[in-house]
């Protein structure tokens, strides 16, 4: 059974021939985007989840599949003779419901799947086509129910619900597997203490410069005389911040655009939706000394006297 | 002209565009207008003949082609920015700025480190490839098709400006 479906999986992940169509689709959700003008930016962080802290789409998903589910057992309990009376108002009802969860699933996993790279994209491509695929059969059986033609719609109900099944597992794949929308940021906690990292004469005003600390990527910022320090390695997919950029006071990802606080962490602007861990810094004898922040979804510490000495 | 050749070269001509107009003064109101107008289809036909010719002949040699792709995106919608401002506006050099930044990365991944690796498909491959690549430039530089594009999306980002 796990090897069959890993053999699927694999299959998608391999076929280049998708990245054509995948990127002309892309090119339509970034002319969508383009036509909302201004409002744009605001709208796919919206649909991205950097308001939450992790995306939208997972749990945004557990409505039309609930839903369906739901549906599902109505549908069964009718179909016996068992549901008693509105029985069939009720399948009506989540079925309903369940189209409504998926067309925002739909909409905030686009926007999430824009960004995804190679095998990923591949299967995201075949997750959403799934997935779409089972929004129309869901959307024909909703129609039904309104005509009154019970059994047909309990039909497209039940290959809407393997579709659903299928698409899920895809869904399943790149979380786990590909780890898309995972927090790809450096977990480690070193340096724990104070760490040399660079000459404060070395580093250019309001140019990220990428050092590497025992193995942690860091990323210094001097701006008139004062050093902030941030991770190294963009939350959203990993990219090397140290090649990123300043803009407006906050440091831009070159990969995908994600904007960070430089003073917090926080993504000012995704598709980050994860805060880049900080580092407090302190200048001795004109070197530049980091360490990984306590809490660093708060401001700088100020140094203490004990912990100076360390 | 092997292949990456005229790719840097046409990178030179993009740079140079965007060096003079983050130059420019909002006292210089026509002329950042024209700068940012030849900006607009010098990009566009960068990433048509790219996406069109250059990429898919790499894609066995190259696993940069993603990021690359990820990389044209960013210009673009920093683009769409730069073109809905009004060039009085005192953003504007901010964000011409932030598209010269992002262009040179995109430019610097593809000279030091997709070109390089388009070596491995040889002297006449890569000849053959350049002389496609100039051609379908000239092409695109000349065509009516393309002007009425790019009209398009100037109208396009005008009306979505508010």
């Amino acid at each position: 059974m796990r090897s069959r479906f890993e053999r699927m999986v694999s299959a998608v992940e391999r076929a280049q021939v998708l990245d054509a169509p995948s990127y002309q689709v892309e090119h339509g959700v970034s002319l969508t985007f383009l036509l909302a003008g201004r409002y744009a930016r605001p709208l796919q962080d919206l649909l991205h989840g950097v308001w939450l802290g992790h995306p939208v789409h997972p749990f945004l998903v557990t409505v039309p599949v609930g839903a369906w589910t739901a549906a599902a057992l109505l549908d069964g309990l009718d179909a016996t003779g068992r549901g008693g009376p509105g029985t069939a108002q009720a399948a009506q009802a989540v079925v309903g419901l369940g189209v409504a969860g998926a067309v925002a699933s739909a909409a905030t996993g686009m926007t999430d799947w824009q960004h995804a790279h190679d095998e990923a994209r591949r299967v995201g491509l075949v997750h959403a086509a799934l997935n779409s695929t089972a929004l129309a059969l869901y959307s024909w059986s909703l129609a039904d129910r309104r005509r009154g033609r019970a059994v047909r719609a309990r039909v497209t109900a039940a290959v809407g619900y393997a579709v659903v099944l299928a698409g899920g597992y895809l869904g399943g794949t790149l979380s786990y597997r590909h780890r898309l929308g995972v927090d790809h940021s450096v977990g480690s906690r070193e340096p724990r203490r104070f760490t040399r990292v660079a000459d404060l004469a070395d580093l250019p005003d309001g140019e990220p410069v990428g050092v590497d600390v025992a193995g942690v990527p860091v990323v210094l910022v001097g701006t008139e005389g004062a050093v902030r320090a941030v991770s190294g390695r963009c939350p959203h997919q990993g990219a090397p911040l140290g090649e990123g950029w300043l803009h407006r006071d906050e440091l831009v990802c070159p990969w995908h655009g994600s904007r960070f606080d430089l003073d917090t962490g926080e993504p000012a602007q995704g598709p980050s939706t994860a805060p880049l861990p900080c580092y407090d810094t302190r200048i001795r004898d004109g070197r530049v000394e980091v360490r990984r922040r306590a809490h660093w979804r708060s401001a700088t510490a100020l140094t203490t006297v004990e912990e100076a000495s360390r | 002209m092997k292949a990456d050749e005229v790719l840097i070269a046409h990178h030179d001509v993009l740079r140079g565009l965007l060096r003079e107009l983050a130059g420019t003064t909002g006292a210089e109101l026509g002329r950042r207008e024209e700068l940012r107008d030849r900006l607009l289809r010098e990009l566009e036909i960068h990433t048509q003949i790219e996406d069109e010719l250059f990429y898919p002949a790499v894609v066995d040699v190259s696993p940069l082609l993603a990021l690359a792709h990820a990389e044209h995106r960013q210009i673009d919608d920093q683009l769409a920015t730069v073109m809905r401002l009004p060039v009085d506006d005192p953003d504007f050099g901010a964000e011409v700025r932030m598209l010269e930044k992002t262009l040179r990365h995109h430019t610097m991944e593809e000279e030091e480190r997709m070109f390089p690796q388009s070596h491995s498909l040889g002297e006449a491959r890569l000849e053959e490839l350049g002389e496609q690549l100039r051609e379908r430039q000239r092409e695109l530089a000349a065509s009516g098709g393309m002007r009425l594009v790019m009209r398009l999306k100037r109208a396009t980002l005008r009306v979505t400006k508010a």
